[in-house]
């Protein structure tokens, strides 16, 4: 059944994104070919003959920069709406009368949620990516990628792949935690009886101060020491920044699935659809 | 046969006691009025035994089981509210319940959707509150349910579709399944009920079969109804 409900919940969702995306490519594609055929040294201080190209330019690039803009903030209210408007106004009478686990639900929403904001940051690399073609020689690139490798691995003893992959799983954490966050204070603004969203909120701000005093304590007791030793020594700061983003990885890990069993604990024990 | 039983069922709402220590058996093969008057607890019933609720205390058993993913499968909820997305037609929200409801039955959804001229290309943004409700009705009786829960199936259509609609309950379910309507527009469906629940207060104030009411206070539902509810 959660096949299911993500299959449905990737419906919903892609009416409203493969429009943006679609348009997103056109204009990155667009302004490119704008950019080759009639300036190509748009961003060279060289001033260009070609003034109607330029202009041109100049308005596709602020309509580039809105929509990106306008992707990631749909990509955040689609995150919030969906979950609540899906399961807790009138349409959550549907959703919680199908004949599924509690937690499918939420992990429907979740992992479509993770699914937009990847495409997001996956998008905007392949617009940088087609902007920059034909401006870089692959060759050059491996070889830069390559001697970062060999610096990386010079200065810090440590490999860059294996410092990558740690940046990759704190990123995913970091993400589904934020998501279950905002999942949480949707549950917790369920339980009041009138004015459920600002309740949310407020659940929300509270949450947030909470753990800005939980971090603090948790930087103040275990990190500053070791960073005011090591940060001028090169194998050192990356001993204690690899330190610092695996300790935040765990403490993800920790608030996310204690999110988690509070969102799925309410939706379970205290459901009460307006 | 029993398809749903309750023993002291009870849910509070903060203070506020929505349902009192209701006992109930209900058997297959029925079709049951929930009546009583606004905010007497029918609707607060029904969405415990939909899975939407979770009682204060008591239990609740339906076909064996106490309400989760298993009674979901059988049992085919109508909310009062209208819980369909806006931005599908109705075609897609067929596809919706044919695809999570093992009992959905497509084809009988169509023949009722020609029957109320409902084109099933439009989208439910375009339909009147009225429209939106019998496509949620056609939804609900299309699946091959072992109990229905109707939570006011006939409050917002005009007289005509009210009708059709109560035809399509009485022939729409199996011989061994039971119907739960909940109204308070009790003179419309009088005509189909089996037996009879009243509830005021949240209290069970009368459970007896329509016969049994006809021959001992000699009187119709309606009557009995105005008279046990009086203000």
């Amino acid at each position: 059944m959660l096949a299911k409900l993500i299959k449905h919940e990737t419906r919903a969702t892609s009416r409203i994104f493969i429009p943006l995306y679609g348009a997103l490519l056109i204009l990155t594609v667009f302004t490119k070919l704008v950019m080759a055929i009639g300036a190509p040294d748009f961003f060279s201080e060289a001033v260009s003959n070609n003034k109607v190209a330029e202009i041109i330019l100049g308005i596709s690039f602020t309509l580039y920069f809105v929509l990106v803009v306008a992707i990631c903030v749909m990509t955040l209210v689609m995150i919030i709406q969906r979950f609540y408007k899906n399961l807790f106004t009138d349409e959550g009478y549907l959703m919680f009368s199908l004949p599924v686990k509690t937690w499918e639900l939420v992990c429907s929403k979740l992992v479509v949620g993770l699914i937009w904001s990847a495409v997001c940051t996956i998008m905007i690399f392949l617009t940088f990516f087609i902007f920059s073609l034909g401006n870089f020689s692959m060759m050059e690139l491996t070889q830069a990628i390559r001697s970062a490798y060999s610096m990386f691995y010079l200065q810090t003893g440590m490999e860059l792949n294996f410092f990558i992959f740690e940046m990759i799983i704190f990123l995913l954490v970091e993400t589904v935690a934020s998501i279950l966050m905002i999942y949480a204070a949707i549950a917790i603004g369920q339980l009041f009886n009138q004015h459920r969203i600002v309740a949310a909120f407020g659940a929300y701000i509270v949450i947030t101060i909470a753990l800005q005093i939980i971090m603090s304590i948790f930087m103040t007791v275990f990190a500053i020491g070791n960073l005011e030793n090591s940060v001028l020594n090169g194998s050192d700061a990356i001993t204690t920044i690899n330190w610092l983003l695996n300790s935040s990885t765990v403490l993800n890990v920790v608030m996310g699935v204690g999110f988690y069993y509070t969102t799925l604990t309410i939706m379970k024990k205290r459901l009460n659809l307006e | 046969m029993t398809i749903l039983s309750t023993k002291n069922l009870t849910k509070s709402y903060g203070k506020k006691t929505a349902l009192s220590q209701i006992n109930l058996e209900i058997s297959r093969g029925r079709i049951i009025g929930l009546l009583g008057p606004n905010g007497s607890g029918k609707s607060t019933f029904i969405k415990i035994a939909a899975g939407l609720l979770v009682p204060t205390a008591g239990e609740i058993i339906i076909d064996g089981q106490p309400p989760g993913v298993d009674t979901k499968a059988k049992v085919s909820y109508l909310s009062e509210r209208t819980y369909l997305n806006d931005w599908m037609r109705v075609s897609e929200i067929i596809a919706f319940f044919e695809d999570f409801y093992t009992d959905f039955n497509r084809i009988k959804a169509e023949n009722m959707l020609k029957d109320l001229n409902i084109n099933p290309d439009d989208r439910l943004k375009t339909m009147s509150k009225g429209t939106k409700e019998k496509v949620q009705l056609i939804l609900v009786m299309s699946r091959q349910a072992e109990l229905y829960l109707l939570d006011e199936p006939i409050g917002g259509v005009d007289p005509a579709a009210r009708d059709y609609i109560l035809n399509t309950i009485i022939t729409n379910y199996k011989e061994e399944a039971s119907v739960i309507i909940s109204t308070h527009l009790i003179a419309d469906v009088e005509q189909i009920l089996d037996d009879i629940i009243f509830i005021n207060q949240g209290e069970l104030a009368l459970s007896s079969s329509v016969d049994e009411i006809r021959e001992t206070h000699n009187k119709s539902v309606d009557g009995l109804f105005r008279e046990v509810f009086k203000c």
